[in-house]
């Protein structure tokens, strides 16, 4: 499984963003997108491209944390939401890794995503089904965890709403929460 | 007094890490970031904000005279350059403005980590809060809970505008402002009052969620409080509609 | 909180007026608690208060100095004395400053001046037979710490025009009669 984690300010301005990929049932944590070439700009593409249901589900739904939202079929990508009480929006891309059926039109990065992958769609939880009770729990404690990480930030008397968050700190603490939970 | 201040600080900056300057612009009052890629300045004890737990000060009390000194130096402040009573008002206005969205923060992850430990992996019973999607639920949360947070205690009371040309206005009245504990206003400035700090609490807190809104401070002392304050909410015009879609479409 | 106490005509507890002076000898504030009393007119209590600063200074100044033991003589100026100690002599308590006027008794009134680290003074005009006077000076200037000195409209050394003071100071000794 492969991650994208942005988080938007109230006003849409990106202010934190990480790549990530899972550790769970032997991951080394580095993201493998499936089209390696053009994740980069794609999974933003589909992640800003989530922000219109977002939207529509925060006025239905007073949770923070939205579940599943969007799904983007031809990259396999799924994108679940957290909203924070303050408008900011943190949204998880993820992409279940490629069944090795499936991984002949990769070239270079295909094997090792594929002798990664067949230990990982063996693991029970998170990884296999994006949808799943499982990992639609994962994802709320992961969420809940960069909430704490984000308060922090917020509560700084030098941070003012909107602005980058760039502190390393911050960077391990995501990191970490996504070994943790992802 | 700002500029030697800041030239001292772009100084270090540029001693300490003069890749970074010129690539951002807005940096020069945030000290922590030009360490963004190397140098992290990290407290003697190792310590970070990410480190400290939110709830550690959560029963902490402050010193009341602290506080109000401290207040006192925000008014006297914004009283600087000031063209007149509202001008003045503005200005702790958007003083306390900031405050607000921060606190809209705090608060919902306080009462999400109050029943379990955010951290701890066997959480899945505790539902956290909802955010207000209606404005009666987000007037109670700042009758309640954001008045609690602040003042230990909850508004004094809580009314919607009787008049019909004004639905969108509501009052929440504090009998005795914790701001106001120590203020005498002089008489040339009745008008005045401080608590317009608040208003700008709550402000932040609307904007926050999402309901556009402007709130006022507005003296009406009664023999028993005299310092007796309303905050008048006046939400905008987008969020009332929203509020009527939303009703009919039955979301709490 | 709001009722009205009727007035004791001489009441064992009762507060007369009270003055405040500014550490320049200005007045600051003044009230009076009591009715009956004969009224001054607004100069004449500026005139008071300036007197009472002119002699409180001397009284400050005259206080009595003792000769000093040849034994003591190179440690007992200690640096905390405000005076200028001749060799030989030193006030009774080195230790500390030299207060000036704290009381003034007639068999009508007894006026007891309080007198801050910034110089103010808070002159209190009392009933010769209420006790704890202190308690009600300490009380006084607690309400002035609070309600004057922490209103951010209050200019250091002007006049005290700080309504909730007013009010404070008001219903407090009303609240002790």
């Amino acid at each position: 499984m492969s991650y994208y984690f942005t988080i938007l300010s109230p006003t849409d301005t990106p202010i934190f963003n990480i790549a990530f990929g899972t550790s769970k049932g032997g991951g080394d944590g580095i993201a493998r997108f499936r089209f390696p070439d053009t994740a980069q700009y794609m999974n933003q593409f589909i992640i800003h491209s989530s922000l219109d249901i977002v939207e529509e589900a925060q006025w239905t739904n007073g949770g923070m944390y939205l579940k599943h939202v969007d799904t983007y079929p031809p990259a396999a990508a799924y994108i679940s939401a957290f909203l924070t009480p303050s408008g900011a929006r943190f949204l998880l891309l993820h992409q279940p890794p490629q069944l090795p059926s499936g991984n002949a039109s990769l070239g270079s990065s295909s094997l090792l995503g594929a002798s990664g992958s067949t230990t990982r769609t063996s693991s029970s939880s998170v990884a296999a089904n994006p949808t799943s009770p499982q990992t639609e729990e994962a994802v709320r404690q992961f969420m809940n965890e960069i909430y704490e990480s984000y308060v922090k930030s917020a509560m700084s008397p030098f941070y003012k709403q909107g602005m980058e968050i760039r502190s390393p700190v911050f960077r391990s603490k995501v990191t970490a929460a996504g070994k943790k939970w992802l | 007094m700002a500029a030697p201040r800041h030239s001292a600080m772009l100084s270090i900056s540029n001693a300490s890490t003069p890749q970074s300057t010129s690539s951002d612009k807005t940096q020069v009052q945030q000290p922590q970031s030009p360490a963004g890629t190397s140098g992290l300045r990290v407290p003697s004890n190792r310590k970070t904000i990410y480190d400290r737990h939110l709830n550690r000060s959560r029963n902490a009390e402050l010193s009341r005279a602290s506080f109000a000194y401290l207040f006192g130096e925000m008014v006297s402040y914004a009283q600087r350059r000031v063209t007149g009573i509202q001008d003045l008002e503005k200005r702790l206005n958007e003083q306390g403005y900031p405050l607000g969205l921060r606190l809209l923060d705090l608060l919902f992850y306080r009462a999400t980590s109050t029943s379990s430990s955010a951290l701890s992996s066997s959480s899945t019973s505790s539902s956290p809060p909802n955010r207000p999607l209606r404005i009666l639920t987000l007037l109670h949360l700042i009758h309640g809970p954001l008045w609690r947070l602040l003042f230990q205690r909850s508004a004094d009371a809580l009314e919607h505008s009787v008049s019909p040309d004004t639905p969108n206005e509501y009052m929440i009245t504090d009998n005795e402002p914790l701001v106001n504990t120590y203020i005498s206003v002089p008489r040339e400035m009745s008008m005045l009052n401080c608590a317009a700090f608040v208003a700008g609490i709550i402000e932040g807190v609307c904007d926050g969620c999402g309901f556009e809104a402007k709130v006022s401070a507005h003296n009406q002392p009664t023999e028993m409080w005299p310092s007796r304050t309303v905050f008048l909410v006046r939400f905008g015009d987008s969020v009332m509609e929203r509020e009527k879609v939303l009703e009919r479409a039955g979301v709490k | 909180m709001c009722v009205s106490t009727k007035l004791h005509p001489r009441s064992a507890l009762a507060v007369f007026s009270l003055i405040i002076i500014n550490k320049a000898g200005g007045l600051i504030y003044q009230r009076e608690f009591q009715a009956g009393l004969r009224k001054l007119s607004t100069n004449d209590y500026l005139v008071l208060a300036g007197t009472f600063h002119g002699v409180h200074a001397i009284t400050r100044s005259i206080t009595p100095k003792l000769p000093l033991q040849n034994t003591a003589s190179p440690v007992a100026s200690s640096p905390g004395t405000s005076a200028p100690t001749t060799s030989g002599f030193s006030y009774p308590n080195p230790g500390v400053p030299v207060s000036g006027l704290e009381y003034l008794e007639t068999d009508k009134f007894r006026l007891t001046c309080f007198q801050t680290l910034t110089g103010t003074k808070f002159l209190l005009f009392t009933d010769p037979m209420t006790g704890s006077v202190e308690t009600i000076v300490n009380k006084i200037y607690e309400l002035y710490a609070d309600y004057v000195m922490k209103n951010p409209f209050y200019q250091l050394e002007m006049p005290v025009r700080c309504e909730a003071f007013d009010r404070h100071l008001g219903a407090w000794l009303r609240g002790r009669t």
